[in-house]
């Protein structure tokens, strides 16, 4: 089972 | 403007950066700049794959392994995040 992707965003 | 990422070139972590897990987000200090950053969920675990040097070929077929994306989408937003932390000098190329 693969795990739900979320988009990756750097937030300072 | 952003910095250029390049698919086959390796990058890697900049040490000097105090990394916490928080509800499993990763949070981070960065010692140089006194900034503080959220990289979420995902970002936290591209952020693990650049402890030794890795090009976003590599992250991202690690990632397709473990998450329900495409490799094209994943691509994608690999490289917009890599901009982000060479942007705010957290990686470097290799």
């Amino acid at each position: 089972m693969k795990k739900n992707w979320e988009t990756p965003e750097l937030e300072v | 403007m952003n910095q250029a990422v390049a698919l086959d070139q390796a990058y890697q972590q900049v040490e000097g950066n105090l990394v916490s897990d928080m509800n499993g987000e990763k949070v981070m200090l960065s010692i140089a700049s006194s900034k503080y950053y959220n990289l979420g969920q995902v970002g936290g675990a591209i952020w693990e794959k650049l402890q030794s040097p890795a090009t976003v070929h590599e992250v991202v077929a690690q990632l397709t392994e473990e998450y329900d994306i495409d490799r094209e989408a994943c691509e994608q937003q690999v490289v917009r995040f890599l901009e982000s932390l060479l942007k705010e000098g957290l990686v470097k190329a290799v």
